[in-house]
């Protein structure tokens, strides 16, 4: 039985080769052991500390915004929102429906709704709504589900928060406008970072979600500097996301760099208050919108800071600060009539009207086409014949002055003044007889035109500027498919036709004769500062070029020795605007703007007390789809434009001042006490302050 | 008497103080493990009174003699597939599967204690052999046997545990002195098996396959973790892949010497996943490193070199192959578990033994250590 052959035992060399397999696969373990904690180690450890710790974003506080004497336009405060972390909520489901009901009382936010998902903030839904799609995306992480609640509110949650596990409360700084309406045009407002830039914002270190951003406005143009930088804080997490430890700053946030404005707030309320009441009285006394849009810019002529700017209608910003509230945007993008959210003073056009005679005006004298003491004749209606049937009056075209009875004989400085539609026909497109040369002609019109400032951006610091429109024979030949008729030049000598220009050329080309000749580049901002108050940087004025100079600036060195303008808003120019113009001819222009007050179109409405001031009026004829509709659109019956601009003190401009009122009417009478009451205020605030002084 | 107490002599201290040192190890892992999950937290008692009992299996089984069980192997044999086959009616379902019965507070899984069983009863069906092993007719029957239990296995589904006592009849049958040839002719038979089955297998592994079918007795999820060995997708999040990632971070983040018990961070913030059970042995390198997982392997081996040891010195064919059974379920089951957890196998539910979490393995993989040591105990026939 117990035979010690066969079967008795096990074969000993196959146990052997089971202890040869297992040799070689422990073996094998025991390399990729090694490989996986010696050779990889490192590797592996890092990517464990990966995984548990990330970076956390440490808003960076924004920079303020303040006027040029230190009042603050923009600040940041507090904003309290209610959150809850869902994973911290009590286990008890009464418990949980306790606190939601106290919250719902205490915020308003009901309890339970449905509703469409949407960004944080937006309200719409239940705070078990917004406690449940939270907890599906991050249970660790704080939901809000109520947003800028009031601060006593905030104070009572706070209060109770110890009795409510996972309830927390968030705060957020945000922007507030002192100002809110008055300086919204240019401030501009702020946003969420959209999808469509939100790579380039998460590369510079902002949280998508959280941090705005510039949408309009200095808010717009001036981000970079305003936001400063985000910090980060690298914290430990678990793998639900809940926060272990802060384990260290890695890098302290940046604060953003304060921005000190050339604007000065009272005027620019006066400027308002001043333009707003005159649209009023004329949308009052004609029962209806009739003038939806109005202007006012006033400029240093000497540095070119923008010391107001008003655009009407406006927005309130502070409404845009927490989040934008769709129904209130649809509101102001839907005004399609006002545009609200267009800065109206640098990026919408319109025909400047008489005001553009200046350029012919310098044109023609810096040409030789007219001395400024030959006289012309205003009979108050000139014919100009067609060209292809010189014979035939039925094709001849009138012209008309603004004074049917015609000015009579009139020089250079009067045709200013009176703003004598006949002189400038003749001295822009010529006249059979008196001036046989063919005047001075559409291209040497645009020549001068450009010269002063207008068809091309300025670079005004500030986004959206528009370039207006000073035709040419080939673009008329481009867009409209005509020829060009000595009628356009007619048209074009005095602003009409096709001419376009923003609010701020008509105020560049009357501040560029009004300091000699220097096209001044137009600023808004001041100083940038530091968080302490220390200037990091001073804008310097800077002159875009001179047509006084004798130099001929090329274009590719216009703006190239302002050194504090942001390279991006360099304007770019094909050929050079500027020109050579005798001294004596922005002197004779200057005379007869002076006379414009004086005795010229603004004399009644214009007239400084004590002060010395020149301007010119313009009446931009226009039609628009509004006056197409009442049949308003007929020649001698179109609804004008008003426009007035003027420089004081004479001797040493230190004001510019444009006003334009759409649908205005004439221009010194809309227009004129518009720009003589900021004037005024101007004056009157330079006394008080130089009376405060010590 | 006397000859009892002699026989008590040969008691392999060096095999009890293994299994007792990974117990002891592994209840203490569980709790690092655990890592301040609330649920979780009573499975360490539970684990340390698995333990304790199953200590004590093993001195009651050795006590016993081993070859009562050659007798007892037909009603053993008869009860177990019984106790399979009602887990489908009567078991609860876990995870998919159902593989256990809940008596009390005790969730049994009979397919463990099939492991052993299966063992006993190959070995006694060997043993009745003895002098007929290069017969060619013990081969499909010795099969027969393992086949039974191993298909009802299969159809809880629990894929694993029917691999593992297919793996174990093969052993078996080398150990036995099964000639080579019949062997080989064996293996060409599966072989060719394999090739007809592999086209149709190959279209179920594709990585886009949606893997929501089930390809005869595999399941889906079954299919889709070898799809992720074979094509493991680095993206994911979550799943198979994730936490097999998750366990080579663990694993390599342990480094020499580990980042001390209780503090490995992958285990303490909960990136690996299962800890207490599948990736037990991740955890355990996270916390102890190379030489704490190098550590546990060698006793490991202790363990299945003095299994081995005894399947030498046994004195008759039933005891050697008890012994060399018992070995290699140890040996396969932990190269298995840890080659899953070293990304060399595809994922499996095989636990590590003595380690893991789970009583119904602990307490089977000590009752096979106590049948050793009966065997050991009585390996001398002049003392009895």
């Amino acid at each position: 039985m117990h035979n010690d052959q066969g079967g008795k035992k096990l074969i000993a060399w196959r146990i052997d080769m089971t202890y040869a397999v297992m040799i070689i696969l422990l073996g094998g373990f025991a390399i990729r052991l090694y490989d996986l904690q010696i050779t990889q180690g490192e590797d592996f450890a890092a990517r464990a500390d990966e995984n548990r710790f990330s970076a956390l974003s440490v808003p960076a506080p924004r920079g303020v915004i303040s006027d040029r004497n230190n009042f603050l336009l923009v600040q940041n405060i507090p904003i309290f929102n209610v959150v809850i972390t869902p994973a911290l909520l009590p286990d008890s489901l009464a418990e949980i429906e306790e606190i939601y009901r106290v919250l719902s009382s205490l915020t308003g936010v009901p309890i339970d709704q449905e509703g469409e998902p949407a960004t944080r903030c937006t309200p719409g839904r239940g705070i078990l709504q917004y406690v449940l799609e939270g907890d599906s995306i991050g249970p660790f992480d704080a939901w809000p589900i109520a947003c800028d609640i009031d601060e006593t509110t905030a104070r009572i949650i706070r209060e109770a928060m110890i009795d409510m596990p996972g309830v927390g409360l968030e705060i957020l700084p945000v922007r507030d406008y002192t100002t809110g309406k008055l300086s919204a045009s240019f401030i501009g407002y702020m946003g969420p970072i959209s999808e469509l830039n939100r790579e380039f914002y998460e590369d510079l270190g902002f949280q998508a979600g959280r941090d705005k951003v510039g949408y309009a406005g200095l808010e717009g143009v001036f981000q970079d500097i305003l936001a400063g930088r985000n910090g980060q804080k690298l914290i430990e997490e678990d793998v639900a996301g809940q926060l272990l430890r802060e384990v260290g700053t890695v890098l302290q946030p940046t604060p953003g760099n304060n921005l000190r404005l050339t604007i000065d707030t009272r005027l620019q309320a006066a400027a308002e208050t001043a333009l707003a009441k005159r649209m009023e009285f004329i949308n009052r006394s004609k029962g209806e919108n009739a003038s939806p849009i109005g202007v006012v810019i006033a400029m240093n002529p000497q540095t070119g800071e923008i010391l107001a700017m008003v655009s009407l209608p406006t927005y309130e910003n502070n409404r845009l600060a927490r989040f934008i509230p769709q129904l209130y945007y649809q509101q102001l993008a839907a005004d399609e009539r006002g545009k609200p959210l267009i800065n109206h003073a640098i990026s919408d056009r319109y025909p400047p009207g008489s005001i553009f005679k200046l350029v012919t005006a310098i044109g023609a004298l810096n040409e030789g086409v007219i001395t400024p003491t030959r006289e012309l004749f205003d009979p108050g209606k000139i014919t100009i014949e067609n060209k292809y049937f010189p014979n035939d009056p039925g094709k001849a075209k009138d012209f008309v002055c603004w004074k049917r009875d015609g000015h009579g004989d009139v020089d250079f400085v009067h045709g200013i003044a009176f703003s004598c539609n006949v002189y400038f026909y003749k001295i822009g497109g010529g006249f059979k007889g008196e001036i046989d040369s063919g005047g001075l002609g559409i291209d040497r019109i645009g020549w001068y035109a450009h010269a002063l400032g207008y068809g091309n951006q300025l670079g005004i610091d500030l986004p959206g500027e528009e370039d207006g429109l000073i035709p040419t024979q080939d673009w008329k030949r481009r867009t409209q498919g005509e020829s060009w008729s000595t009628g356009d030049t007619y048209n074009a000598t005095t602003g009409q036709g096709y001419v376009l220009a923003t609010p701020l050329q008509v105020l560049t080309s009357l501040s560029t004769l009004a300091n000699g000749g220097k096209v001044m580049w137009p600023h808004l901002v001041k100083e940038i500062l530091d968080g302490e108050g220390n200037v990091i940087e001073a804008i310097e004025r800077c002159v875009l070029w001179d047509i006084s100079d004798n130099i001929l600036t090329p274009a590719s060195e216009i703006g190239s020795n302002c050194n504090s303008m942001p390279e991006s808003l360099r304007p770019q120019y094909d050929v050079t605007p500027d020109l050579i113009v005798e001294p004596w001819v922005i002197e004779q222009t200057q005379i007869g703007m002076q006379l414009v007050v004086a005795e010229g179109t603004a004399s009644e409405y214009a007239q400084l007390e004590a002060i010395s001031s020149a301007g010119k009026t313009g009446t931009g004829e226009f039609c628009d789809e509004v006056s197409q509709e009442k049949n308003l659109c007929e020649p001698g019956n179109w609804p004008t434009h008003s426009w007035y601009a003027a420089y004081a003190p004479y001797e040493n401009p230190e004001i510019v001042v444009v006003a334009f009122v759409y649908n205005g009417g004439e221009g010194a009478v809309t227009s004129g006490p518009i720009v003589r009451q900021v004037l005024e205020a101007y004056f009157a605030f330079k006394s008080i302050d130089a009376a405060n002084r010590p | 008497m006397h000859a009892r107490s002699r026989m008590w002599r040969h008691f392999d201290v060096w095999l009890l103080a293994s299994v007792a040192l990974l117990t002891i190890a592994g209840v203490a892992m569980i709790r690092s493990a655990i890592a301040g999950n609330e649920t979780l937290a009573q499975n360490v008692p539970r684990q340390a009174i698995f333990g304790v009992v199953g200590l004590a299996i093993v001195v009651l089984t050795a006590a016993v003699d081993y070859r009562i069980w050659a007798a007892l192997s037909r009603p053993m044999y008869i009860i177990i597939l019984i106790f399979l086959a009602l887990i489908p009616i009567a078991g609860r379902v876990g995870f998919g599967s159902a593989r256990w019965f809940t008596v009390g507070i005790l969730n049994i899984q009979p397919s463990e204690l099939a492991k052993i069983i299966t063992i006993l009863v190959l070995a006694a069906y060997f043993a009745r052999q003895k002098y007929e092993v290069q017969s060619t007719k013990i081969l499909p029957r010795s099969l027969l046997l393992v086949f039974l239990p191993a298909s009802l296995v299969l159809i809880q589904p629990d894929l694993s545990t029917a691999i593992v006592l297919v793996v174990l009849w093969l052993a078996m049958v080398w150990a036995v002195g099964l000639s080579l040839k019949t062997i080989g002719i064996f293996v060409l038979i599966g072989l060719v098996a394999l090739l007809v089955l592999a086209p149709f297998l190959a279209n179920y592994f594709t990585v886009d396959y949606p893997q929501e079918e089930d390809f005869f007795f595999l399941q889906h999820y079954q299919m889709q973790r070898v799809a992720n060995f074979l094509f493991p997708d680095p993206q994911e999040r979550f799943g198979a892949s994730y936490n097999i990632q998750q366990a080579l971070i663990s694993i390599g983040s342990g480094g020499w010497l580990g980042q001390g018990y209780g503090h490995g961070t992958q285990v303490q913030l909960r990136f690996l996943k299962v800890r207490h059970t599948d990736f037990i042995f991740s955890a355990m390198a996270a916390e102890f490193g190379f030489i704490g997982a190098l550590g546990f392997l060698v006793i490991l081996m202790l363990v299945v070199h003095r299994c081995l040891r005894a399947a030498r010195i046994a004195r008759d064919l039933f005891g050697a192959l008890i012994c060399y059974g018992v070995a290699f379920l140890i040996f396969f089951q932990s190269a298995f578990n840890v080659g899953m957890n070293l990304n060399v196998f595809p994922v499996s539910g095989i636990p590590l033994p003595f380690f893991s979490y789970g009583g119904s393995s602990l307490i089977s993989s000590l009752l096979g250590i106590g049948l050793v040591e009966s065997v050991i105990l009585r390996h001398k026939r002049i003392e009895l």
